[in-house]
């Protein structure tokens, strides 16, 4: 075990030092522009943490010919002294610059916008004059113009909010990400969490203090947050797939068998307690100092972390596609580590009630355990899922929801006086018993849907099965290109889908059977990139859009370029969905 | 369990170690660019014009050994190391050193800079091709100050982005005077 955390240290290290010093100028002074009105411009800088711009440097200029431009208005800079200059006034974090501009022929379809500026680095070093180009659009003015599309210099692909939020100061940042790891604490990605936890607190054997529990709940926390951190950076140097690595079969039947191995401990089949020598010698250290079982719980958020990880991927990839970009690994690692602890807040609160929260003994004690026990069995049916064959998986879901009646007592004659939770408790039973049958006839009569186990009973499926979304399937970047400028004149939706990805068939299951997203679908051309087998081209194809894995929705205009700031990352109901099919299909240079 | 821990684990690492190494290779001056040689002999060749209206070469001053600074008078960190170009030069100038400043910069303000901070080794004016070449030699970000070391053979010493310490400066010009 420490050799193991030595080894993350070293990783840690080690992606530090690989990390340059500097942004290249384009993601230290991130630009865009847009048209505000019929008469002028709006130009943005996002500019990178540590870095400034001088505000008497810009230089703007406006192509073609007829187009002039009037005074740019540039809001008041802070102001310092400058031994040479005199008094300087530089910007930094947001910028918002207007360009008022006159155009002699109004039937010019685009004009070209030239900004030249000049920033430095807190660090001690400036960036000799940088030139960055806009395209701007005069038609997009008169179809939207309130949702006007910010075009920059290649690098506004960060679509998401998660990358948006990105662009507020270092703490806002931080503070962002502490809540959105706490809405993320009440999915089912996180919930299952809490009843390890509380099985690890249970199975300490010292009497479990509130303080105790509070401080292992801590060290649990923390190696979840400290594996964010890390995957995080990986990640984001890497480029790679993580997900993908953790969605191995192998890595994943191992943790399906750990939370088999918890479940089977909370049925009381056995003590969740270390072999005997061992224990008396963790005894005999732990006297000495509080190490031994602390470091056992630290790993236990480690696992559960990595567990996690490919879970809650989607709302975690603008972020990495930011840290991707910006190579901000401090400012990424440090958000990635503020969301985990927001994610671990309802775990802290479970250690922290270890006397209230979870009663000593008792029938009443039991139960819970037995619930506990049930659930990590249902996270261990959910993460083999993707490779089990849909037959198998409904037989797992029958035998756990039939089992799980029967200790609901379903069957079991109630007892005349019986009070409220037991004949509550009857009731749950008696769902799961109906539920688990009616997965146990699907499964034996060919049922090939685990969301309608019983549709394989059907006779005929008229009207539903209008059958799946008609997607080519596309493999390599070169047939992407090929398939795009093959559609010509017709708006092209790419979807990056896998097997595993929890989301995208989400996606397929809910938004592309909804009647109004087909009749829109039904206008372009659909292509889809199944990456389940991870090959080089699939990776250059997840590469070439800055994606680290599904889900992923990319949309390219009727010239074949890719509309900017269109993209669909993870899951998206029908409502919304309809709206942005009808921007991508509205969407015209 | 703990084979799986350290699979996982592995696999972290991995990819980690990975995607540095790739970094690493593929970061601004690991390696990217020309070779030194032709860096140098594009340095030299160029034609730059001073501050009084004229047209130079660094190529006169082949044979010394040659510290070329790029730098701006609007670069506070630029501006903060030229006292101890002007300290060095002077200190040994006569055992072959030669400073030559290229600013990316208007050439007033550089004869009002060179003026009042008495610069005493010549001050070359950046036009834009120039910038061209600065990101060639291996500057690809365009960062100011940025500083090549050469010795008296036309030998790519060091590149040196961002400000330089007298002691570092001094540790590199020794061997070469």
């Amino acid at each position: 075990m420490r050799f193991v955390l030595i080894l993350l240290m070293a990783v840690a290290g080690f992606a530090r030092a690989a990390e340059p010093d500097l942004l290249e100028p384009d993601k230290a002074f991130r630009f865009g522009a847009r048209l505000k009105d019929a008469g002028s411009i709006e130009v943005r800088y996002e500019i990178a943490p540590g870095y400034y711009m001088y505000r008497d440097k810009f230089q703007f200029a406006l192509a073609p010919a007829g187009a002039k431009l009037g005074a740019a208005q540039l809001p008041a800079g802070k102001k310092h002294r400058d031994e040479f200059f005199g008094e300087v006034e530089t910007f930094r974090g947001s910028l918002s610059i207007v360009l008022p501009f006159e155009l002699a022929d109004s039937s010019v379809p685009a004009m070209q916008l030239t900004v030249v500026s000049q920033g430095c680095a807190d660090i001690g070093v400036c960036y000799v004059p940088h030139e960055q180009k806009a395209e701007l659009r005069l038609a997009s003015l008169s179809s939207d113009a309130a949702s006007g599309l910010f075009s920059g210099a290649g690098s506004s692909a960060d679509d998401t909010l998660i990358a948006r939020v990105f662009e507020g100061g270092f703490w806002l940042v931080i503070l962002s990400f502490f809540g959105f790891g706490l809405l993320l604490a009440f999915t089912p990605c996180v919930l299952p969490m809490v009843p390890i936890l509380s099985s690890v607190i249970v199975g300490a054997r010292q009497p479990m203090t509130k303080s105790r529990g509070f401080g292992l709940a801590i060290v649990y926390v923390l190696g979840m947050a400290v594996t964010y951190a890390i995957a995080g950076i990986a990640a984001g140097l890497s480029g790679a797939m993580l997900a993908v690595a953790l969605q191995n079969p192998w890595v994943l039947g191992a943790f399906a068998m750990v939370f088999v191995a918890l479940a089977l401990a909370m049925f009381g089949v056995y003590e969740l307690q270390l072999p005997v020598a061992l224990q008396y010698r963790l005894a005999n250290a732990s006297n000495r100092f509080q190490g031994g079982h602390t470091l056992g719980v630290f790993v236990m958020g480690v696992l559960s972390a990595l567990i996690l990880g490919p879970c809650v991927a989607a709302p975690l990839a603008g972020a990495l596609l930011y840290i991707g970009q910006s190579r901000d690994v401090m400012l990424g690692g440090s958000a990635l580590f503020a969301m985990a602890l927001g994610m671990g807040v309802p775990l802290l609160a479970v250690g922290a009630s270890a006397g209230a929260l979870l009663p000593k003994a008792g029938p009443w004690m039991e139960t819970v355990k037995r619930g506990f026990g049930m659930v990590l069995l249902g996270m261990a049916i959910y993460l083999v899922s993707p490779f089990l064959p849909v037959s198998v998986q409904m037989l797992a879901w029958a035998a756990l929801l039939i089992v799980t009646a029967i200790t609901l007592r379903a069957i079991d004659r109630l007892p005349p006086n019986a009070h409220g939770f037991q004949r509550f408790s009857k009731g749950l039973g008696i769902i799961a018993l109906l539920a688990g049958l009616a997965y146990l006839v699907g499964a034996l009569s060919g049922g090939r849907d685990v969301l309608q186990p019983l549709s394989g009973l059907r006779v005929t499926d008229s009207g539903h099965a209008a059958g799946e979304t008609p997607f080519e399937r596309v493999n390599t970047v070169a047939e992407l290109d090929a398939r795009v400028r093959a559609a010509a004149g017709r708006t092209v939706m790419l979807d990056f889908y896998a097997d595993w990805c929890v989301s995208c068939k989400e996606m397929e299951r809910y938004t592309f059977s909804d009647s109004r997203v087909r009749a829109r679908l039904s206008e372009m051309v659909l292509l889809q990139a199944d990456v389940t087998a991870n090959t080089v081209d699939h990776a250059a194809l997840l590469k070439r859009f800055r994606l680290f894995g599904p889900p992923g929705i990319i949309f390219f205009d009727r010239d074949g370029r890719e509309i900017p700031g269109l993209r669909v990352i993870g899951f998206q109901a029908a409502d919304r969905f309809v709206a942005v099919l009808d921007q991508a299909l509205a969407f015209r240079r | 369990m703990k084979t799986r821990t350290f699979a996982v684990f592995a696999i972290v690492a991995g990819l980690s170690a990975a995607g540095g190494v790739a970094y690493y290779l593929h970061s601004p001056g690991g390696g990217a660019g020309m070779d030194a040689g032709e860096v140098v002999g594009r340095v030299l060749a160029a034609p730059l014009a001073d501050i009084k209206g004229g047209s130079q070469r660094i190529g006169q001053w082949r044979g010394r050994v040659l510290v070329i600074n790029y730098w701006a008078t609007w670069c506070a960190p630029c501006r903060e190391e030229i006292p101890m170009f002007v300290r060095l030069q002077e200190r040994y100038g006569d055992r072959g050193l030669q400073f030559v400043g290229i600013a990316i910069d208007q050439p007033g303000k550089v004869a009002e800079f060179a003026a009042e901070f008495s610069v005493n080794y010549p001050l070359l004016i950046a036009g834009v091709d120039s910038l061209e070449l600065l990101r060639q030699a291996g500057n690809r970000a365009g960062v100011l100050p940025y500083t090549l070391v050469i010795d008296r053979k036309g030998n790519l010493v060091s590149r040196e982005p961002g400000g330089l310490k007298e002691a570092r400066l001094e540790r590199l010009l020794q061997p070469l005077l």
